[in-house]
């Protein structure tokens, strides 16, 4: 085995990261090791079942492999304390503070392994103002056209609508199996508008105060929330209307929901103006700046782990009722209104002393399983990581 | 700001208070998994005392005859005032200190210092101390102070740190100290504070506390 290098902290990030990268690589390299071996003891098995000349032989092969076998998982164990150690596994996104805006490589629920976290989020907004680019630039195109051209009859320019632009599956991979939709098909023919759901879920959570913005609208206002902590004077934020912080509802791309000392979340909708959801955070009310996104991470635990469940349950919503997703992860996130206050289901507490993370938290697991029934769905459970009887 | 609460040891009938309790009291924090010593911190509190100009006429019976000054840890640039009788804060530059000084229309009378040891856990942060009367470093009491740092309000983290607080004594009657932790009670609300916690609930927590420090260590000699 190669020496080990240790990178500390004290070594520059490229380093750091590139270790990380090396390190998931040998990982890689010694599951695939791992899964070869297993193959290979199942192969003696059965060469020795139908052979039994040579059952001696097999058994020998087995053994050595066993032993192959056995160093491999031990190396994988001590990678994976390495990674786990140096805060891949965990997921963690912390942008707060972090030299060069570097990350460590983040692997995703999905088994995506990114090696700068913050690249997906450039990438989904390149993505979207290259659309809003093509778009103008083809309006400007059939414009012209039109102008200096006019005998010139072309149907597919001039006859289509100026928003249709069909633009080909992009790569989301915390997204399961789902039809590609083009934005602006008339969505009340599918799917409830935005307007509605965002309405019927401020009736149904009072207590959850819920603005949209665009995507720029919201980095601006993230980044004004953490000048505005510092003055204790300030109690809640001033805005308070539902309706059109944005212009319209055609370009909303966040969600954010308020529950007054409770929590904030961020919910993004993908593609801007949709009614589908992208990714959801959890954050203090009393945290700010631009590390507050959807896949941006909290810096309290409790909202870490909250946020983790988060993205199990969007991944749920979206594959089992996709057409109504967002209004179930909104009713879901309005039920952690009482975060701080409900006991655990299962032992009736509300701190538990959780073992492996030697932690003290609330219950952070609201079970998001949806019943057969459409209606009344209330996410009224709650249980700590501890207590929680589901496989998640 | 994040919400606060603040405790001090009640020793038991007829035990004095050492620096062995500070230290036993430390162990329990300590023995909590997870929980990781984060530095030292020191917090200063000022009697004032109004001081005549005219030695002749009654004080005028507006004004506060006494004056609590606190320097806290986590501000190091302010510097705060209660007002018990009236049940007022002032919040103030650090250097109204040297004001005060020059001032001379109140006069320090005997100073405390808090300084212990601060440890993380999670979510929460805890800072126990020896409560030290100035001129002579004579241990008065021991005090405790919990920070929630998820929350701001002062209504959503109530059972929070009730369930805290319940397993705090719990750890610490079982380590079987010699006393047990009281937390203390404010009404808030006579002093014109709102939900959300600002460093003047803690100035007013550290009045009472002391109040509540002083009866008790004297009741103790």
């Amino acid at each position: 085995m190669e020496p080990q290098q240790q990178a500390g902290s004290g070594d520059a990030p490229p380093k750091q990261v590139a270790q990380a990268m090396d390190r998931l690589g040998r990982a890689a390299r010694l599951i695939a090791e791992i899964r070869l071996g297993a193959d290979r003891i199942l192969e003696a098995l059965l060469v020795s079942n139908e052979n039994p000349r040579l059952s001696e032989k097999a058994a020998e092969l087995t053994l050595g492999e066993e032993d192959a076998m056995r160093r491999h998982f031990l190396d994988l164990r001590t990678v994976g304390k390495q990674l786990e150690d140096s805060g891949v596994l965990s997921g963690a996104l912390r942008s707060r503070g972090n030299s060069w805006g570097l990350h460590m490589p983040l692997v995703c629920p999905d088994g995506a392994v990114v090696a700068y976290a913050w690249k997906r989020q450039l990438a989904g907004q390149a993505g979207a103002s290259a659309v809003d680019r093509a778009r103008l630039a083809l309006k400007a195109f059939s414009d012209q056209k039109r102008r200096f051209f006019p005998q010139l009859e072309d149907d597919q320019l001039n006859r289509s609508n100026n928003d249709t632009i069909k633009f080909p599956p992009t790569k989301r991979p915390r997204l399961l199996h789902r039809p590609t939709q083009s934005p602006n098909i008339d969505s009340t023919e599918q799917k409830p508008m935005l307007a509605d759901i965002l309405k019927s879920i401020q009736t149904e959570a009072p207590g959850v105060t819920i603005s949209t913005y665009q995507r720029l609208e919201w980095s601006k206002r993230a980044e004004s929330l953490a000048s505005t902590m510092n003055d204790s004077s300030l109690d809640q934020p001033k805005e308070q209307i539902l309706s059109n912080l944005s212009g319209s509802f055609n370009e909303v791309a966040v969600i954010e929901l308020v529950a007054s000392g409770v929590f904030r979340v961020l919910v993004s909708l993908h593609p801007a103006g949709s009614t589908d959801p992208d990714a959801v955070a959890f954050f203090s009310p009393n945290e700010g700046g631009s590390y507050l996104h959807s896949r941006g991470m909290s810096v309290h635990h409790v909202f870490k782990h909250v946020t983790e469940y988060a993205d199990k349950a969007l991944q749920y919503f979206q594959s089992s009722d996709p057409n109504k997703a967002l209004s179930h992860l909104l009713s879901w996130i309005c039920s952690h209104q009482s975060l701080f206050t409900k006991n655990c289901s299962k032992c009736s507490k509300l701190l538990a002393m959780d073992k492996s993370l030697a932690l003290l938290l609330p219950p952070v697991h609201r079970p998001y399983l949806l019943n057969s029934k459409d209606h009344d769905q209330d996410f009224a459970t709650a249980y700590h990581i501890g207590c929680s009887s589901y496989d998640v | 700001m994040t919400v606060k609460w603040l405790m001090h040891f009640q020793p038991n009938q007829g035990t004095t208070l050492t620096s062995q309790v500070m230290a036993e009291a430390c162990a329990v924090a300590e023995s909590f998994p997870g929980v990781s010593r984060d530095g030292r911190w020191r917090s200063a509190m000022t009697f004032y005392r109004a001081v005549p100009r005219d030695q002749s006429l009654p004080a005028p019976s507006d004004l506060p005859r006494d004056l609590i000054g606190i320097s806290l840890h986590d501000l190091p640039n302010e510097y705060l005032f209660v007002m018990r009788s009236q049940r007022l804060i002032l919040r103030a530059h650090s250097s109204v200190q040297t004001v005060m000084d020059k001032l001379q229309s109140y006069k320090g009378r005997f100073f405390i210092n808090f300084e212990g040891l601060q440890y993380k856990w999670g979510d929460f942060k805890l800072r126990i101390g020896k409560c030290l009367y100035n001129p002579n470093e004579a241990l008065r009491g021991i005090v405790m102070e919990v920070e929630y740092l998820p929350l701001s309000s002062m209504d959503k983290s109530q059972r929070v740190m009730e369930e805290f607080y319940e397993i705090w004594r719990e750890a610490v009657a079982s380590k079987l100290l010699a006393g047990q932790f009281i937390n203390t009670e404010v009404n808030f609300v006579e002093y014109g504070l709102g939900d959300s916690y600002t460093p003047q609930h803690t100035a007013v927590l550290y009045g009472m506390c002391v109040v509540q420090v002083i009866a008790s260590s004297n009741k103790n000699q």
